[in-house]
């Protein structure tokens, strides 16, 4: 689409990579992911538990120290990782030893990514979590899945509420109260709530106060990590039409992880689909839905279920074997733009196949 | 169809700091067999309480305040936690939410999949003999006396009969046990031989002498019984693996995998063949015990064992038994008829007295109550759920009812323990700081519709029974019994060992679709995805194979696929088995492919019950619509209907309509009065004060109105 260059890129994952120590092997737990998050707009990741979605969301908040890749928010490489550039340094030796290359070009090679680890290094303790000065969490926040796990017991509501402000450096009480008594009101509970402990109140209005937690920072970016997952049906609404205000009263923008394909449908305007730490589609969310391409994204969309019982007995469930699916003996996957703003990832003789169908359906 | 569970106005409350919490308030269903009734609401609603009473795992601080819960002929509220080990996972199964925190996570998976099995296999055969002799006795009693009616003594041919049937019943069971033992033998060969073809042919390094010894072994001790490998293959095969195995290292690996892979497929086909009539074939082997059945085809041996039986046995054993069955039905009968005018005396004095006297109380219970137990037909299989619950119900309730007390010893001891310190302390004249409480005083009113409703049951099933004793068929009850009689026989002699339980958990695991069983088989829970936990939380529960399974939320812990994946694998087994499923969730979506029936709960009580067909199309209870309004689906793009607030505190039941304060149709009345079920169709009703014929219209909300019509085109 060309009115998405107009838009100003909020979010920049570039080759995410995120590998877990297991012993002997590393999980790779995301692997090479690139998206953009544009300002004002609500980014939805979807897949499977364990498929590296919410690895992805806490290691743009720097939750986890990255292995590879770089993160840029606003421009600013907020996070970078250093494996791609560590690789390279070891290719080079092993290939000096073979002797194909010579001393000249070893060091050269040698010094480029030595300083390209350095600018990495560099960047990466800039906007350190302990450096004051260019706090991240200013403008990044973050909802956890888990209301009742992620607050913490022997705070009061208000002190919970605060806490962002506090570290922020803020002294004065009675602006703190203020605030504190505004986004409680914001988010649908009263002033009385604030001297409360988490325990006295409900799932939703547990929700609810992790939301104002995050909102209180004035944030621009939200991170929200399946808020809705761990709540019930009727309290599900609630809390989707409560971000759903939000997001267009205080123009936030959302990168919204959940795996429930109908409530990201309802309010994402774009969509990631997530398999095994890797983005296997990624566009608008009618797009998504009207010509689903990957063979995973298919079998993901058979499978919500429907208030129709009709329907549902006579319903077929496509099921998705990557062995089965793809052939990629001769050629790799990549990730390639089968239409404007749809990308799918998938390898050249995939890629015809798939243009094809999308032409056949817009006829 | 037939009820498998009932569930009768069942109240529950918790004893918590804050007060007492009415968790269930007066709900009834029924569950038949082969359906899948869903129970959908918050948390909180009291579905999880439902289940769990049911199940008979409530926790210690519930209270039980009155209703039943009747299965096969007992009420599950009274009948003692004895007898509940004969019920709880055996005949109803449950599932829970958290596949992780059901499975023993230090324990391998198969060690847990067996470990129920050979316990069960231990502790039930005591009882399956006790059932199967006591059985026997009565159905003898009752055709002597029946003979003995008509002036002949038929006593030592109906001994000798009985007798006849008794040993060849534990012959058959003795050959289904080596027949089963066989299997297991040749499961545990088929598996090696695979794993060695499979080591073979990815070219692994494997020690081909040792393999080949192992299996030379083990087939040379697996029994070929009846034939289940052709006899000639058996022996050629045989041959040529002993052969491979003398060579030890100098075995050639292409010749072993061509003779392995013969075997495999042998086992295999096997495995697969028809079984034999163990039941025909034990007298068969009874009346000719030097016959060797081995060498014949399995479908040629049934049919002829089966003539055999008929022919010299079971045509004249059904003409005996039914006579006896015949005369004991009359009886009963005969008692019922004579019993029907006292209940109904009695209902007629406990429903209009006001003040019950207590001696007439007493004289009731006396006289009923013999009268009831005796009236049993004893030789019928299928149970009359009143019949069987009445002492307890009646003669406990009068008894409870008089002695003003819930009879609960530990209770008792605590009050007269507190009355002789209190009254010892008075009579040392001390002033004291605490009263004595008075004792837990029972509900009169309840206890008393509890009565009322207990009679009323009993004579309509006399009624019942009466008029349905002219088309009485004999000869069905007959093979009725004897059909139970052999299920109680199979279990008395088989003898689960390590072998066979690991053999039926293995068919287990791939009938819930697990892939490679064999291996899956040692490890543990951690090694699995959610996914497949749950699909082992499911094999666990299909092991003593259950009539009823209870399902608690059991998709909500995992995703979208999987989801889609284990409720599919809950509905295959559902059709496979004729299970009847009671699925607990508070996604209305989830159950739209499942449930047969559906119930919405709401603090407590159920607001609205009928087809999936008819609440999905018709809802009519603001509550189901709310529910259904906030679910977005994929072509929702307007703002979404939440409910507003929160459930109630049950603390504190809200006066009327608890859902009143939510509900933006509320009517005034709703505030005052609690509605009652309102029927709409015979098996659609909901709990609104909207289907009241003076209340005013008011239509389904616009947001599910479009969405039923849009699925409906797009179905065309």
């Amino acid at each position: 689409m060309d009115n998405n260059q107009e838009k100003e890129v909020l979010l920049k994952v570039e080759h995410l990579q995120q590998y877990f120590k297991m012993g002997k092997y590393e999980n790779k737990a995301v692997d090479d992911v690139s998206f953009e998050v544009y300002k004002g707009e609500v980014f939805g990741l979807v897949g499977e538990s364990g498929c590296g979605k919410t690895t992805t969301g806490r290691s743009i908040i720097r939750l986890y120290d990255i292995t590879g890749g770089s993160v840029y928010y606003k421009g600013e490489r907020i996070c970078a990782g250093t494996r791609k550039y560590e690789d390279a340094i070891k290719a080079a030796y092993d290939a000096h030893f073979a002797k194909e290359i010579t001393k000249e070009e070893l060091d050269k090679i040698l010094e480029i990514n030595f300083t390209k680890i350095a600018a990495a290094k560099a960047d990466h303790k800039k906007w350190s979590r302990h450096n004051g000065k260019n706090n991240l969490t200013n403008e990044i926040q973050m909802i956890f899945q888990d209301p009742i796990a992620s607050l913490d017991p022997r705070m009061t509501v208000r002190d919970i509420i605060a806490e962002g402000l506090i570290i922020r450096g803020i002294k004065d009480k009675e602006f703190i109260d203020q605030q504190v008594y505004k986004m409680l009101e914001t988010v649908g509970l009263v002033q009385e709530h604030a001297s409360r402990y988490p325990h006295e109140f409900s799932g939703g209005q547990r929700q609810r106060i992790g939301i104002a937690r995050a909102v209180i920072m004035n944030p621009e970016l939200i991170i929200a990590d399946e808020p809705i997952s761990a709540l019930d049906v009727s309290i599900q609404a609630q809390v989707i039409n409560l971000l759903h205000d939000l997001s267009e009263k205080m123009g936030l923008t959302i990168l919204f992880i959940a795996h429930d394909l109908a409530v990201v449908k309802y309010f994402s305007d774009r969509i990631a689909v997530m398999y095994f730490g890797k983005i296997v589609e990624l566009a608008t969310s009618d797009e998504l839905f009207a010509h689903p391409l990957h063979p995973y994204t298919r079998s993901l969309l058979s499978a919500i279920p429907l208030p129709d019982p009709i329907t549902e007995k006579n319903r077929k469930r496509i099921v998705y074997n990557p062995i089965l699916d793809h052939d990629y003996s001769k050629e790799g996957p990549s990730m390639r733009e089968v239409s404007p703003g749809h990308f799918v990832y998938c390898n050249t003789e995939e890629f015809e196949r798939y243009t094809k169908e999308i032409q056949e359906s817009e006829q | 169809m037939d009820k498998k569970l009932e569930v009768k106005n069942l109240q529950i409350s918790f004893r918590t700091q804050g007060g007492i919490v009415k968790a269930v308030r007066d709900i009834s269903f029924d569950l038949y067999k082969g359906e899948t009734l869903a129970i959908v609401g918050e948390s909180g609603s009291g579905k999880s309480v439902t289940s769990k009473a049911i199940m008979g795992i409530l926790a210690g601080n519930s209270i039980v305040e009155g209703g039943e819960i009747l299965y096969d002929g007992q009420d599950l509220l009274k009948i003692s936690e004895e007898d509940y080990h004969k019920i709880r996972g055996d005949k109803i199964a449950m599932i829970f939410q958290d596949p992780m925190s059901s499975l023993n996570p230090i324990m391998r998976v198969g060690q847990q999949l067996t470990e129920a099995m050979i316990l069960k296999a231990k502790s039930g055969k005591k009882n399956a003999r006790r059932a199967f002799n006591s059985m026997l006795t009565r159905l003898g009693r009752s055709i002597n006396e029946a003979d003995a009616e008509h002036g002949i003594d038929t006593r030592q041919l109906v001994a000798k009969q009985l007798k006849t049937f008794d040993s060849f019943c534990v012959t058959a069971t003795n050959i289904e046990r080596e027949f089963n033992e066989a299997l297991g033998n040749l499961t545990q060969l088929e598996n090696e031989a695979d794993e060695a073809v499979l080591m073979l042919e990815r070219d692994k390094k494997l020690d081909l002498a040792v393999t080949l010894k192992r299996i030379y072994r083990l087939y040379k001790g697996a029994t070929n019984p009846y034939g289940l490998v052709a006899n000639e293959e058996y022996t050629t095969s045989l041959a040529s693996l002993s052969a491979l195995a003398s060579q030890g290292k100098n075995a050639s690996r292409e010749e072993s995998l061509l003779v392995l892979r013969k075997i495999s497929q042998l086992t295999k086909d096997a495995l697969q063949k028809e079984k034999p009539n163990f039941f025909t074939m034990g007298y068969y082997l009874s009346v000719h015990p030097e016959a060797d059945l081995t060498k014949m085809p399995i479908g040629e041996m049934n049919s002829m064992t089966r003539e055999f039986l008929d022919k010299e046995f079971m045509l004249r054993f059904i003409e005996t038994a039914k006579r006896g069955v015949y005369y004991s039905r009359k009886v009963s009968i005969q008692r019922k008829r004579a019993a029907l005018k006292p209940v109904q005396e009695a209902l007629k004095y406990f429903r209009t007295t006001k003040e019950l006297d207590k001696k007439k109380a007493y004289a009731y219970v006396k006289k009923l109550t013999p009268m009831v137990n005796g009236a049993i037909d004893r030789l019928s299989v299928k149970k009359e759920s009143v019949e069987y619950v009445f002492h307890s119900a009646f003669e406990g309730g009068v008894e409870a009812y008089f002695t003003g007390a819930v009879r609960n010893p530990i209770e008792e001891r605590k009050y007269l323990s507190n009355k002789r310190r209190y009254e010892a302390a008075i009579a040392a004249g001390k002033k004291l700081d605490w009263t004595l409480k008075p004792q837990v005083v029972v509900d009169l009113e309840l206890k008393r519709a509890n009565i009322c409703k207990t009679l009323e049951n009993l004579c309509n099933c006399y009624e019942r029974n009466i008029k349905d004793f002219k088309k009485f068929d004999s000869e069905a009850h007959v093979v009725e019994i004897i059909d139970y009689l052999k299920e109680q026989a199979s279990c008395f002699v088989v003898k689960m060992n390590k072998k066979i339980a690991k053999a039926k958990a293995i068919k287990l695991m791939e009938e819930v679709g697990i892939p490679e069983p064999n291996r899956r088989f040692n490890q543990y829970p951690f090694e699995y995805s959610g996914g497949m936990r749950q699909r082992i939380v499911i094999a666990i529960a299909l092991s003593a194979n259950p009539d009823i399974l209870i399902c608690d939320e059991p998709t909500t812990a995992l995703d979208v696929t999987i989801q889609a994946q284990i409720l599919e694998l809950i509905n295959v087994i559902k059709r496979e088995r004729n299970l009847s499923v009671i699925f607990i969730t508070h996604n209305l979506g989830v159950v739209a492919n499942m449930a047969d029936r559906i119930a919405v709960m709401y603090a407590g009580k159920i607001v609205e019950l009928g087809t999936a067909e008819e609440v999905f199309y018709e809802p009519a209870h603001p509550y189901t619509w709310a529910l259904l309004s906030s679910m977005p689906d994929l072509h929702t793009s307007e703002k979404l209907e939440s409910i507003p607030g929160t459930p109630p505190n049950m603390i504190y039941p809200p006066k009327g309509d608890a859902f009143a304060a939510r509900n933006k149709y509320a009517l005034e009345i709703d505030f005052e009065l609690e509605p009652p079920m309102f029927d709409i169709t015979d098996t659609h009703a909901a709990a609104t004060w909207l289907l009241h014929p003076n209340a005013p219209k008011v239509e389904m909300p616009a947001l599910i109105k479009t969405r039923i019509e849009r699925l409906k085109k797009e179905r065309q």
